[in-house]
């Protein structure tokens, strides 16, 4: 039996042991383009900021694999031909598979502004090893960057930029940061946060142009709101989406809509194919981009392709971030009403989202530490916002001695 | 390295085994070769009104440990474990491992550190040292060296002497700061110090034991008395001079900062033992880590952190000193110094 895998991110490596660990005989082998060995994407910004370097990023000892007989091959994968189950490398190299999963995980989404045509250099992503060497190449003669795109990985890249006294001009669509995941107080709390730091937040503007100059070097970005800022680079963090363009024009596609569309078994529409990780839709249609639900697809993947029944209904939701120093902390969706308390002159606040029967059904924290655990239980349990208030303290994560007071914070007041 | 200006490139070949840090190296080692080696310090010493080489050696490590200290409450003053341990870090050297055995000289009493126990002080549990001193130093070195210090590593880990008391690791949390990363984390490394360290730990507790027998053979054996005599100085060269010294800072730049303690600190391989046994945990929050690995980047102890966390292993390992910083790294909050209630939770 010869696994074969596309795609050495967390989906594809955690799939691959779990092979292992299964079929101790079975040849497995993990293809990817990106790097020679795992990776772990969401330190990219340690290793801008020179907090780390390049093998730290690596979550496995290279041992670790030969240990295993797991083979990693380093070539993109350019063709998928499942009636004959090959597939066929850039450098025209082929092989064949008896078992496939496909883990190519997330692309960046392509900058869609007037002018990229005429721009050679200075547009940025921050998705791939390939975009950190780029950043680092940029850096040393860059003074001042456009950041767009009111996410985490954008606010992660304008940590770094600041981090080396870079000016920024960061562009948030949106009238407040995150509305996606924030109300407006905690979006105020960012706002200030990262204006502290010497960033300049402009919200509710976007990009309507890029300028470039005759040797097609981006100088300008020029903004629906009339604004004129001028920079080296700009950094696109406009989203991510599965990494399947390849496969859209392959011999044999799998069925894709936004992502390879899987079962939720994780089998696609082909034969012996199985889909995980960010490049995956699921049968709801969700394509979720996390670490730990592409960690869970990898599992739940491998030990369907070994013939497991496998029936994955997505987790309720959780995430954590960090947003310069404010650590974050969500947990399941809003309700119609919540109930928000902030520590006063402090990036510290909690929020609980609720029914109006008082029945809870989500968090949002802000500037402390919390063990979701707790969150998910009292949420699953269908517990009620006293209950929560009363017991709140025992979700408390916070480092010795460092621990918030609710009092303080008002709980109960 | 991408980083324009001299200032930092400077800063990150220092910290990064650059040729800077090199050269710091080899000027620590010689320093700690003259110190323990040669007499080149005592005149300095002596032309400051310190009288011994020792008390200038004192001092200066008294201000590494107060300067470093200042600056990593100030890096880590967001994080109050960092700031109460590294205060009383500060305290520690200036009083108990400074100024009280000045004190106690001056007032014609042993020079005695409170802060310093057996095995790391050696010879504060031989038979020669104890018939020395008064019976209230005796008291203190038995009962604190064999019942105190244990127990409180059974209930709090090790950290409590190793990354709260002990001045060796009080100069790497402090003065050592820049270096901290350098520890390698790959499992060989891990082997290496399970065997060298218990090593230096079998030697000091036999050599103890002779010493003891030698003792009450009371030199009527004196083949016996010059082996041990011999043992005992092989001992003071190796493991006091030679690793805990020259080897322990001088590795700094380049090693990382906990090199003595990991490797060979005979304390530092008892209380692992007791640490194991005890109650001490790094727990991790379930499902939260994105293997980021700064947890393991930050580990003076070389512990690959990261692959408990992201395997959802709440753990303790021997050689954690509970210095805290995994946790304070960690951009997810995944992990937690903590007492579990009850042992083999
Ligand atoms: C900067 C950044 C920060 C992030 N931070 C967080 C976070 O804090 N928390 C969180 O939950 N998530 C975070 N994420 C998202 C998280 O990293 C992803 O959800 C996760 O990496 C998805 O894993 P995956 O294995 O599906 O895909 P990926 O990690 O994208 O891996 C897919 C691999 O397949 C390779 N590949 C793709 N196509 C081919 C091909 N045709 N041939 C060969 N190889 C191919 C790619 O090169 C890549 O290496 C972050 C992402 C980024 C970019
Ligand atoms: S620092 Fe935190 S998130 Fe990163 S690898 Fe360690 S435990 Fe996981």
């Amino acid at each position: 039996m010869h696994y074969v895998i596309i795609g050495n991110g967390v989906a594809g490596i955690t799939a691959a042991f779990m092979l292992r660990k299964r079929d101790p005989h079975a040849q497995i082998t993990v293809i990817g383009g990106e790097s020679d060995y795992f990776i772990s994407r969401t330190a990219l910004m340690y290793v801008l900021m020179d907090r780390m370097n390049r093998r730290d990023l690596e979550p496995f000892e290279r041992r670790k694999y030969t240990e295993n007989n797991i083979t990693l091959l380093r070539a993109w994968v350019t063709a998928l031909n499942a009636s004959t189950r090959t597939l066929r490398f850039a450098d025209g190299a082929s092989l064949t598979y008896d078992k496939l999963l496909l883990a190519t995980g997330s692309a960046p989404n392509p900058a869609p502004w007037p002018g990229v045509a005429h721009t050679g250099t200075g547009i940025l992503n921050f998705v791939s090893l390939q975009d950190l060497a780029k950043w680092e190449y940029h850096l040393p003669a860059t003074r001042r960057v456009v950041v767009v795109g009111g996410g985490l990985i954008g606010v992660e890249l304008v940590e770094c930029l600041r981090h080396h006294g870079i000016e920024v001009d960061f562009l948030v669509r949106e009238s407040w940061y995150w509305p996606m995941a924030l109300a407006p107080e905690e979006g105020e709390i960012i706002a200030n946060h990262l204006r502290r730091h010497g960033v300049q937040l402009h919200l509710g503007d976007e990009i309507a142009e890029v300028v470039a100059n005759p040797a097609r070097q981006l100088t300008a970005v020029r903004t629906t709101q009339g604004r004129e800022l001028p920079c080296q680079a700009l950094g696109a963090c406009i989203g991510v989406r599965p990494a399947i363009d390849w496969l859209r024009n392959t011999q044999t596609p799998p069925a894709c809509n936004r992502g390879v569309q899987v079962q939720a078994d994780f089998r696609t529409s082909l034969p012996n194919v199985w889909a995980a990780g960010d490049c995956a839709e699921l049968p709801t249609g969700q394509v979720e981009q996390l670490w730990y639900s592409a960690k869970r697809h990898g599992e739940l993947a491998a030990l369907s392709m070994l013939g497991d029944a496998v029936n994955y209904t997505p987790p309720l939701f959780y995430n954590s971030a960090k947003l310069f120093d404010i650590e974050y902390t969500t947990v399941g969706v809003g309700g119609p009403e919540s109930y928000f308390r902030r520590l006063p002159g402090k990036d510290v606040s909690i929020r609980i989202m609720h029914e109006t029967d008082g029945t809870v059904t989500g968090f949002n924290m802000l500037g402390s530490r919390w063990d979701h655990a707790w969150f998910e239980t009292w949420i699953a349990e269908r517990r009620t916002l006293p209950h929560v208030l009363k017991n709140l303290a025992q979700a408390q994560f916070d480092v010795e001695f460092g621990r918030v007071s609710l009092k303080a914070l008002g709980v109960g007041a | 390295m991408i980083r324009a200006g001299r200032a930092q490139a400077l800063l990150h070949n220092v910290k990064n085994r650059g040729w800077a840090a090199w050269a710091l190296a080899a000027l620590f080692t010689a320093f700690y070769v003259a110190l323990y080696f040669t007499e080149a310090f005592t005149p300095i010493a002596q032309a400051l009104g310190l009288g011994s080489k020792w008390t200038l050696y004192g001092t200066l490590y008294t201000i590494a440990v107060t300067a470093g200290g200042i600056h990593v409450i100030r890096k880590y003053r967001h994080n109050r474990y960092q700031v109460i341990r590294t205060l009383v870090v500060i305290v520690v050297q200036c009083t108990f491992a400074y100024s009280i055995p000045l004190l106690l000289k001056f007032l014609h009493q042993p020079e005695y550190y409170f802060s310093y126990f057996w095995p790391l002080k050696f010879e504060y549990l031989t038979p020669s040292y104890l018939a020395s001193v008064p019976l209230p130093f005796v008291l203190y070195s038995v009962v604190g060296s064999l019942v105190l210090v244990p127990l409180l590593a059974a209930f709090f880990g090790k950290r409590w002497y190793c990354s709260w008391v002990c001045g060796c690791g009080g100069l790497a949390n402090t003065f050592g700061e820049p270096w901290r990363h350098l520890s390698d984390k790959s499992t060989t490394s891990w082997k290496i110090e399970k065997v060298t360290i218990h090593a230096v730990l079998i030697a000091s507790v036999g050599l103890t034991v002779l010493l003891f027998f030698t003792y009450g053979a009371n030199k009527s054996d004196p083949q016996l008395a010059r082996f041990t005599g011999e043992f005992q100085s092989y001992y003071g060269l190796i493991v006091s001079s030679i690793l805990s010294g020259v080897v322990g800072v001088g590795l700094y730049p380049l090693g990382g900062t906990r090199v003595w303690c990991r490797f060979a600190c005979p304390m530092a391989a008892l209380l692992g033992i007791v640490q194991k046994a005890g109650r001490f945990r790094i727990a991790v929050k379930k499902d939260m880590c994105i293997s980021c690995g700064m947890c393991s980047k930050y580990c003076e102890m070389g512990i690959d952190v990261r692959s408990y966390a992201q395997a959802n292993e709440s753990f303790t390992r021997a050689s954690c000193v509970g210095c805290g910083m995994c946790a304070e790294v960690c951009p997810r909050g995944v992990l937690n110094l903590v007492q579990i209630k009850r042992a083999g939770q």
